[in-house]
């Protein structure tokens, strides 16, 4: 990356601290921001004007410390060591500072200028933690600011701060370790020659050296310089030996020690004996029994809460829409223009009345549940349940990304540890109901057949995730290394960042889907007016008719469902050629069924697609896409077969 | 008297302070252990565990932080119990 002449400041911190919420306030809308750990897994850039300066600012995903474990930490680390910003904002979980406190020293062994933001602050309160900042601040030699991120607080003293630091470019002193330690860094700090490829600086590039755990790079260093090799496996060996853990662990506990002292030093924790209603709230979600119970509660009202403030929608908004296209026809007949038209009045149409409805409802509810941090909660509760998948809870993250859209998804297996837990994951996620399919099941199926069996359908999902999970775990023998994840505090939902992250969501549809849709229609107009739709029908008929028992008008709409799955719902009908009254006149409800299953697992869409190859390969791509196909053509057959013996819906 | 037995955390009773003596396991395992703030000598209680073989909840004292641990992961973390006199 070429580097520009503004100044780059970086926003690092421990996954959960605060960090996307600060950084959107002062960048405006960039970042996604969420209650649930490691959901920044791509950096986000932008260029603000900060009092009178314009700074580059970026937001990298969440580390707990800058020996990179999974795949996310290591794109941020990747940004911090070879882009060298010209400022570290290291923002703080005031909540838990013992802990983050470690990343804050590991930060300042990097000598570059830092500022802290010292976030969360109303939360710490809460949790009875006063820290005395001054003293803090002196403790650490870097200024220290408090911020309560989404009420602004904080934030003008910080950028001030900020800009100070930056122009006067400060840098930390590292804090001293214990003497033994200390001197075997410097040691082999000595020992590294004035040519070396140095990391920030000579005494951070040694302390990464014996924190390194790769056999490779020890292979490589005894390949370009065998006597600093030998010096560093003597500083290693004399460290384990006295201390009688593995060399890396001495460091770390160094870290730990020194964060706990002034953590010690600078915060006075009152522990109240009463349990605050928060714990108690979280006790009865986390209980062995109980909590599933709530589980399945939570899961269904979340279900019909959508569904009753969007069918109701659907049918105001459809109905207007439907007069004006019968209006069309009857005044203009049945020409070129007619027919585009009508597929803009269907492409605006359906985007307004059939996707809206229960997309903003949908997108606003899963918000809710992050932002209380229930979503964690979900995933110790799945935890063994995705063992029975050959996963672990850790999986649970992407999965209900899925729930949203499958492209995030599949970008956020990146958390995970093991290419193993990534590729099942990768090809489980395209059979989750995302918000798309999710729409062509409530308006399609819930509208036309009813709630239950549009529920009926999400578990059935569900199962078949399971199963295939099951199937996958076969050809995949190694096992999942385990499930560790951390559980967020449960908060007040703030409806600020509530409506900010489904107004995010929405805007990508609006921008990106809609746009497409609309196009979509208009084409299939063109392709109507013209009569090129049956030539794409007959060459699908095999499928589509004698296969699937569908009407021949259908084949065209998969063609469009490759885009994105909801064009097939909303051209099918004006495939059909009728207002979506009278639907169940020219199909039966069991073809609606075989229809929907068909479409909602037959192909993932193009762009989750591209993010597969992208993210893990052609060769998992296209075997995610044959997976899809072949379960899709199965089971709609499957559903025919039996539909026909029990004689239809 | 107990203080000097030592036991994997899946067999530890809950709401006692624990703390952890040894973490068994490679230095992937190791290294996300102590990132999310559960060291060697550290203070930790069992919050909860998940149903049949579900994971575990562990409280870190000392950092103030839950974390939801796997049974495979939890018998590999020895811990002692802190007896009420310290």
């Amino acid at each position: 990356m070429t580097r520009n002449k503004y100044p780059d400041i970086i926003f690092i911190g421990q996954p959960n601290c605060g960090k996307s919420t600060l950084f959107n306030a002062i960048a405006g809308l960039k970042a996604e921001t969420s209650n649930f750990p490691g959901t920044t897994v791509k950096h986000t850039h932008s260029r603000v004007n900060i009092l009178g300066h314009i700074l580059n600012i970026i937001d990298l995903p969440g580390l707990y410390s800058l020996a990179p474990g999974d795949e996310a930490e290591k794109v941020a680390l990747s940004h911090l060591f070879y882009e060298k910003p010209d400022l570290i904002i290291n923002v703080v979980d005031a909540s838990s500072l013992g802990r983050n406190l470690e990343l804050t020293l590991e930060l300042i062994e990097m000598e570059l200028p830092l500022v802290v933001a010292l976030n969360m602050m109303d939360l710490a309160e809460k949790k009875g933690i006063t820290i005395d900042v001054a003293r803090l601040e002196k403790e650490l030699g870097v200024p220290v600011v408090p911020t309560v991120a989404p009420h602004g607080r904080g934030l003008k003293e910080l950028l001030e701060r900020a800009v100070e630091t930056l122009f006067h470019q400060v840098r930390p002193q590292p804090l001293t370790w214990s003497k033994d330690v200390e001197e075997a860094v410097n040691q082999l700090e000595k020992a590294i020659p004035l040519d070396f490829p140095v990391v920030a600086n000579r005494r951070f590039t040694a302390i990464k050296m014996i924190e390194m755990g790769s056999q490779y790079f020890y292979q490589v260093l005894a390949e370009i310089n065998l006597p600093l090799k030998k010096r560093l496996d003597e500083v290693k060996k004399y460290l384990e030996e006295t201390h009688n853990v593995p060399a890396y662990e001495v460091v770390a506990a160094e870290r730990h020690h020194l964060a706990l002292k002034i953590f010690e030093k600078c915060a006075q924790v009152a522990r109240s004996t009463k349990r605050p209603l928060l714990h108690r709230v979280d006790d009865l979600i986390m209980h062995p029994y109980l909590g599933y119970i709530v589980l399945i509660l939570v899961f269904v009202g979340f279900f019909f809460i959508v569904f009753s403030i969007g069918s109701p929608l659907e049918e105001i908004i459809l109905g207007p829409f439907e007069r004006l296209r019968v209006l069309l026809f009857q005044r203009l007949g049945h020409g070129f223009w007619v027919y585009l038209i009508d597929g803009l009045l269907q492409g605006i149409g359906g985007g307004l009345g059939i996707v809206l409805p229960y997309f903003v409802p949908l997108l606003f509810m899963m918000a809710l549940l992050e932002d209380i941090g229930y979503l964690a909660r979900v995933g110790f509760l799945m935890d063994i349940f995705m063992h029975h998948l050959g996963l672990h809870g850790k999986s649970i993250s992407p999965f209900i990304l899925g729930f949203g859209c499958n492209v995030p998804a599949i970008v956020s297996t990146r958390i995970l540890e093991s290419r193993r837990d990534k590729i099942i994951t990768t090809l489980l996620i395209p059979f989750i109901p995302c918000s798309a399919r999710t729409t062509i099941i409530l308006a399609l199926v819930a509208f036309y057949l009813g709630p239950f069996w549009a529920l009926g359908f999400y578990v059935f999902h569900l199962i078949l995730i399971a199963l295939l999970g099951r199937l996958l775990s076969v050809f995949f023998k190694e096992p999942s290394p385990g499930l560790i994840l951390e559980i967020p505090d449960l908060k007040i939902p703030s409806l600020k960042n509530i409506a900010r992250k489904t107004f995010f969501q929405l805007r990508s549809f609006i921008n990106f889907a809609w746009p497409i849709l609309i196009a979509g229609s208009i084409f299939l107009g063109i392709l109507q007016s013209v009569g090129a739709d049956g030539v794409i029908n007959k060459i699908l008929s095999p499928l589509v008719v004698k296969g699937l028992g569908l009407p021949q008008e259908l084949g065209v709409t998969l063609i469009f469902g490759f885009l994105r799955k909801e064009l097939s719902l909303i051209m099918m009908i004006q495939a059909l050629g009728i207002d979506y009254q009278q639907l169940l006149t020219v199909i039966t409800p069991a073809q609606i069924v075989i229809f929907t299953l068909f479409v909602s697992l037959f192909i993932p869409c193009v762009s989750t697609v591209a993010m597969i190859w992208k993210e893990v390969g052609r060769r998992i791509a296209l075997i995610s896409v044959a997976l899809n196909l072949s379960v899709a053509i199965i089971l709609s057959l499957a559903a025919r077969i039996i539909f026909e013996l029990i004689g239809g819906i | 008297m107990s203080r000097y037995r030592y036991f994997p955390l899946i067999s530890a009773p809950p709401e006692r302070k624990l703390r952890i003596v040894e973490v068994l396991g490679g230095h992937g395992l190791r290294k996300r252990l102590f990132d999310l703030g559960f060291h060697k000598g550290d203070e930790i209680i069992l919050d909860a565990r998940g149903l049949l073989r579900g994971p575990i909840l562990v409280r870190s004292v000392s950092s103030d932080t839950v974390v939801a641990i796997g049974r495979g992961i939890a018998q590999k973390i020895m811990v002692e119990i802190i007896s009420d006199e310290e």
